[in-house]
């Protein structure tokens, strides 16, 4: 018996030694350093067969604060996972909207607070030959996919997109949640964005 | 005269009290293994790490498949892969990185890399030797992690023959017809195996069980022949048939699966005098797997096969000049090919080599293997493989040994060849070899939106895996009675062939393909004791300490760059290196017990037994790519067995036992564990 007892003890010492746990970093940011949007939908047809994805990209303003159907002011619009800006050329994505401002972006490995000023020459634009300036794909851009069994689609943790927006002001945005309501346990409740954001509206003011 | 009488008196009557009291001391003495030299070797003088599981050993744990009792070793780990097959971990390296030997020959048919033992039958056993650490020097490639080497039964003295047969819980029937024949120069043995399952499913909520019905065949079968006492003959084939239920996960759809395998394994011995020695050998195996779906109207609706040949002649010859020294020299040719579903050409490898293994014994003091092997190969660069092992023993209480050694594995046919599209997501995984040639078909039918690495990073060859492992170990006999093994081990692995996304599709989805890039390494401690309570009462443990690492996510924690949040709105934080755990499906932890009781009075034999595996984690769930400590980890788990045997009247045994008692599963995370199994089974020797 005295193995039996040896052995709980052992199976104890490896529970207390691999469990640790930092109390101090859950608490939210103060409420004057961001704005959330909740649930801004995002659909998408096609796709995922074999057919090429399509259907109208979802347009954000941050002047607004709001999902706009304009032709012109907008600064970012999604579909799907798919990110892109109001700047820079087509990609030859179907249904793309024509990209008529200034828009451009980068991302930042820093958490969203920590990100205080933009750099103004790491900004890209979206186009055919680079690609989009928030690429896609796994632990390319904002993402990472976990794959079978799973299937989840789940924001990078650090990851910061700035954004230069198509009148020249700056934000920054951190991706919380790709699921409705932040819930990824129905398959049905993808394709829906939750984030924080800040938005600096004087315009070529580069710091947040 | 009396003196002589007295000492006469006292040797015969020490020796039989001798033998009864310390039986395994003896065993020991005579345990033999061939593995690590491709000669035979008492166990104790290898200067590698080494274990051996006895037909006794896998008997008294009613095993009926190599997974069963590989599990309950110290450091080893089956992992159940796709399919519901189940491959070795071992020193923390998947099963792509251990060598599968029956009787010195190579196992094939990995389909997705992954080589399944639930395929192997124990029935026909002798002894399963296992050799940690790369062993190329000796085998070749993929002998990186180690060697699991199965060497089966042969014939025995006159005309013998065994019937087994065990019954259990989901309607499994094992059955085991074993004849042997000897008689002067002629050896014959035939051994049938049929294994079946009614299946059974521990997920109710999709569609598929969790093990489809199957039922399957080995057949065994062996001449040996001595021409005269320096010229021997020995000539094998086995045969194994698999059919399976396969079951689509939408319920409208089902098919068949069925996998065949034969080999053919012929030696030609030959002693020349004391000093030399000669084998000839030819091996020639098959492995096919085929599977296909119907869907509701019976039309084909999926289809694929796999088909793998492998032949190699190899001649080796042993020198042994004296009783100290000793070499082996081995050159062989190998012959591979594949012919599967999702190929863009049906590939060949062909490699020839020559090893060389030179090893020094002093009185069971000192030991020394010193061993070099060079392969060459049509699609690689040349390997060298060199190996060094030295064991010093101090004196009966104390040996130490260490070692270090170098192990390949060649990139595998699908990590070249492959090229596949999935239907239902539309991503594609292309092999190294196969982007330059499909890459431009994509293009020019659209499929391409851009390339993210140029065609001209495809153009050299992908390189082979490599492994440089350090084995360091203490043999500890405190008294006769306890026994305490320790290995210390490092593996440094580097070129690790990992997948990137190399073009982006107009569909949105990626195209895969595979490149070397990843250094990692496996660490840690193996621990194994035995303790003889009395003669009858063995307690056997064993532990392994595990860090598995990758030298990447390492630099990515020192540098700052990995963050994670503690809910899914709080702010990110940055993560330290202490918080990486480390490669995924590894624990830290591992523990086995085993308690034997023999009960002279009614010849019975007990065990329970006990496997304990600490956490671990199957995949990234807090997005930042790396298994940190705040991902979500499978808990820990122990599973406890155990069997009783009681012999009647020499000829016949009873068995009964029961798998994992206490019924832990875990079927999400954990998908080989099927729950408490309840069995019985008969022995019949005659």
């Amino acid at each position: 018996m005295k193995s039996y007892n040896t052995y709980k003890t052992l199976i104890f010492l490896s529970v207390f030694v691999f469990t640790s746990c930092n109390d101090d970093e859950g608490s939210p940011l103060p409420a004057d350093q961001y704005s959330q949007i909740t649930n801004l939908h995002a659909p998408m047809t096609g796709g995922q067969g074999q057919e090429p994805s399509s259907g109208s990209f979802t347009k954000f303003d941050f002047a607004t604060a709001s999902v706009t159907t304009s032709d012109s002011d907008w600064d970012i619009a999604f579909r799907g996972t798919t990110i892109i800006v109001n700047g820079g050329t087509s990609t030859g994505d179907a249904d793309e909207p024509e990209r008529n401002g200034n828009a451009a972006a980068y991302i930042k490995s820093l958490p969203f607070s920590e990100v205080t000023s933009v750099v103004v020459s790491d900004f890209t634009q979206d186009s055919l030959e680079e690609g989009l300036a928030i690429p896609t794909g796994s632990g390319n851009g904002w993402y990472t996919y976990t794959g079978p069994p799973e299937h989840l689609i789940l924001p990078i943790p650090g990851k910061t997109l700035v954004i230069r927006t198509h009148d020249f002001k700056y934000a920054k945005i951190e991706i919380l949640s790709y699921y409705k309501d932040l819930d990824d346990s129905v398959a049905g409740n993808a394709r829906y964005y939750t984030f924080n954001y800040l938005y600096n509206a004087n315009e070529n003011e580069t710091t947040f | 005269m009396l003196i002589l009488f007295c000492v006469t008196k006292w040797l015969f009557s020490q020796v039989p009290s001798e033998v009864a009291m310390d039986s395994t001391a003896v065993e020991n003495l005579n345990e033999v293994i061939i593995s690590a030299t491709r000669t035979k070797r008492q166990l104790t003088s290898i200067p590698l790490p080494t274990q051996l599981i006895s037909a006794k050993t896998i008997a008294a744990a009613n095993s009926i498949r190599l997974n069963d009792i590989l599990e309950e070793q110290t450091g080893l780990l089956m992992v159940p892969d796709f399919g519901g097959v189940q491959g070795l971990q071992m020193q923390g390296l998947d099963s792509q990185y251990n060598l599968i030997l029956i009787d010195g020959v190579p196992l094939i048919g990995r389909s997705a890399g992954t080589l399944d033992l639930s395929r192997v039958t124990v029935g026909n056993i002798k002894q399963i030797e296992i050799v940690k650490g790369p062993s190329s020097s000796l085998y070749g490639n993929e002998a990186l992690a180690g060697i699991v080497n199965i060497i089966t039964q042969t014939p025995g003295t006159g005309f013998t023959g065994r019937f087994y047969y065990r019954g259990g819980t989901f309607s499994s029937n094992d059955l085991n017809t074993e004849l042997s024949y000897k008689k002067d120069k002629l050896g014959l043995y035939a051994f049938v195996n049929r294994f079946s399952n009614e299946g059974y499913d521990l997920v109710d909520s999709d569609d598929v069980n969790t093990v489809e019905p199957f039922h399957n065949y080995t057949f065994n079968t062996k001449i040996n022949y001595e021409f005269s006492e320096k010229v021997k003959l020995f000539v094998s084939g086995r045969l194994y048939r698999q059919e399976q239920d396969n079951v689509a996960s939408a319920s409208s759809y089902n098919g068949e699966s069925q996998i065949d395998e034969w080999n053919f394994h012929s030696k030609l011995e030959l002693t020349f005098n004391e000093s030399w020695h000669s084998q000839f050998e030819f091996y020639t195996t098959t492995y096919k797997a085929e599977e296909f779906l119907n869907d509701a109207a019976d039309n084909l609706f999926s289809y694929s096969d796999f088909k793998q040949r492998f032949s190699r002649p190899e001649f080796r010859t042993v020198f042994k000049p004296n009783t100290h020294n000793s070499f082996i020299t081995g050159v062989g040719v190998q012959f591979e090919s594949l012919q599967r579903t999702d190929f863009f050409e049906n590939p060949k490898f062909n490699s020839s080599y020559l090893y060389s293994q030179y090893e020094y014994t002093k009185n069971d003091e000192f030991n020394l293997i010193l061993g070099l092997r060079f392969d060459r190969h049509n699609e690689y660069a040349s390997q060298l493989s060199p190996k060094a092992a030295v064991r010093y023993k101090f004196n009966d209480k104390l040996a130490v040994k260490g070692s270090v050694s170098y192990g390949f594995k060649t990139p595998n046919f699908r990590q070249l060849y492959f090229d596949f599209t999935n239907a239902t997501v539309g991503y594609t995984v292309l092999g190294y070899n196969a982007v330059t040639t499909i890459i431009p078909e994509l293009e020019a039918n659209g499929d391409i939106a851009n390339l993210l690495v140029p065609l001209s990073g495809f153009e050299g060859n992908l390189k082979p895996e490599r492994s440089i492992g350090y084995n360091f170990g203490i043999n500890l006999g405190i008294d006769p009675k306890l026994k305490i093994n320790l290995n210390l081990f490092r593996n440094e692995i580097s070129n690790l062939t990992d997948t990137r996304v190399i073009a982006r599709k107009t569909n949105g989805q990626n195209v895969f393909s595979y490149y070397n890039v990843n250094e990692i390494y496996t660490q840690g401690l193996e621990l194994n004791a035995s303790l003889k309570f009395n003669k009858n009462t063995v307690l056997t443990t064993g532990y392994q300490l595990l860090y598995a690492k990758d030298k990447k996510a390492i630099q990515a924690f020192k540098n700052g760059e990995v963050f994670a949040r503690l809910t899914p709105t709080s702010p990110a934080f940055v993560l330290s290196k202490k918080d990486y755990f480390g490669l995924l499906n590894r624990s830290r932890h591992m523990l086995n017990f085993k308690l034997s009781y023999h009960m002279e009075k009614w010849n019975l034999d007990s065990n329970i037994r006990a496997t304990y595996r600490s956490k671990f984690g199957l995949y990234d769930n807090n997005g930042n790519g790396y298994l940190d400590a705040y991902d979500t980890f499978v808990s820990g788990y122990s599973i406890f067995d155990f069997a009783i045997n009681k012999t009647i009247f020499e000829h016949f045994k009873l068995g009964f036992g029961m798998d994992n008692f206490l019924d832990f599963n875990d079927p999400q995370n954990i998908s080989n564990i099927a729950g408490r199994i309840v069995y019985g089974n008969v022995t019949i020797n005659f």
